[in-house]
């Protein structure tokens, strides 16, 4: 991932998850956010996927969070999809159905990842697919935790 | 077609000009084809897109069914763009151009052109084309459709540039062809 130099401020949104709960991004200040902005039709969302959920379940006692914004889909899609998946998501899908918080990121095209850290600032991007399992994705995560 | 350097000369004199190869690649499965920019830092890939792969996911994306054939009649493909460098490379594909056999230039209708046309039609779907311009960061890529104003089976060199520590280089990927109306190879059946 690059640095986005200097970190700015990631623009604060609450989108609803697949059961229509609320998530908040300013309720996760504290923890190191990988926030990911995909699609069921997009090739690369879907090989990344699963790699995001490994590395959530291997974090998930410290302070880190994945979200992932899925743009403009429905639920019943979203759901055809994960349920498919290997290991299944856990972590939270929001429904960005209008694209609006991916359009405050300037998301460019799919994926697109961003690291926020536990001030709430945008560390890193990566326009494109990634493997988070990789050991430098996960050394680059423990390195905003720990700061 | 024009000699590569007569085709080039324009951009000689202000620009630097990347002597890329294009490797060329057929799916035997289906008679498709993908060509491939070879030894460039960005990198480039372009994979014909049938009419009716268009129509797919355009139909299913619930656009009006006249601009579904609209976007079928254009030359589409799908491409693959890579930041092999290890600085930032922009790209802008305003700038790049699919040279016809008669020596027409042709520019590709860009993501924003098409932006504008989509949410003209009432249609609120942001996604599927190549972004319009970007800056790559070292190790990005991304994917999206490229989208030429040409007849299905028209064949072109595609003429595409990106800039890098402040200079603009071009690149031609030779011998493309857009997608014909129905597959060169039935997919035999069990």
């Amino acid at each position: 991932m690059a640095a986005v130099k200097p970190p700015r401020p990631a623009p604060d949104f609450s989108l609803p998850d697949t059961d229509g709960k609320p998530h908040k991004l300013s309720d996760y200040r504290g923890k190191v956010v990988l926030l990911n902005f995909w699609a069921t039709w997009c090739p690369p969302c879907r090989h990344e996927m699963p790699s995001m959920q490994v590395l959530s379940q291997e974090l998930k006692d410290k302070p880190f969070q994945v979200l992932a914004c899925d743009q403009q889909e429905d639920g019943d899609t979203v759901f055809s999809f994960t349920g498919l998946l290997n290991p299944e998501p856990t972590f939270p899908i929001l429904m960005d159905s209008k694209s609006s918080v991916s359009k405050e990121y300037g998301v460019p095209g799919l994926p697109t990842s961003f690291l926020i850290d536990k001030k709430g600032n945008v560390a890193y991007r990566a326009v494109g697919g990634r493997d988070f399992e990789h050991p430098a994705m996960r050394a680059l995560i423990e390195s905003l935790m720990a700061a | 077609m024009k000699p590569f350097i007569l085709r080039t000369l324009p951009f000689l004199l202000a620009t630097s000009v990347a002597l890329a190869g294009t490797i060329k690649s057929t799916n035997p499965a289906n008679g498709l084809s993908n060509w491939q920019s070879d030894d460039t830092p960005f990198s480039l890939q372009l994979l014909q897109l049938m009419p009716d792969n268009v129509r797919a996911v355009y139909t299913n994306k619930h656009f009006p069914p006249a601009l579904v054939e609209e976007m079928a009649g254009y030359c589409m493909f799908g491409s693959v763009i890579r930041n092999l460098a290890d600085e930032p490379i922009s790209y802008d594909v305003a700038d790049w151009r699919a040279i016809t056999a008669d020596s027409v230039r042709h520019a590709p209708r860009t993501k924003t052109e098409w932006l504008q046309i989509w949410q003209s039609r009432g249609v609120d779907f942001g996604w599927s084309i190549l972004p319009a311009a970007q800056t790559l960061e070292a190790g990005d890529w991304g994917q999206g459709f490229t989208t030429i104003k040409l007849p299905h089976g028209t064949r072109f060199d595609l003429d595409y540039s990106w800039r890098q520590h402040g200079k603009t280089f071009h690149a031609i990927l030779e011998g493309l062809q857009c997608a014909p109306e129905q597959l060169p190879v039935t997919p035999n059946k069990p």
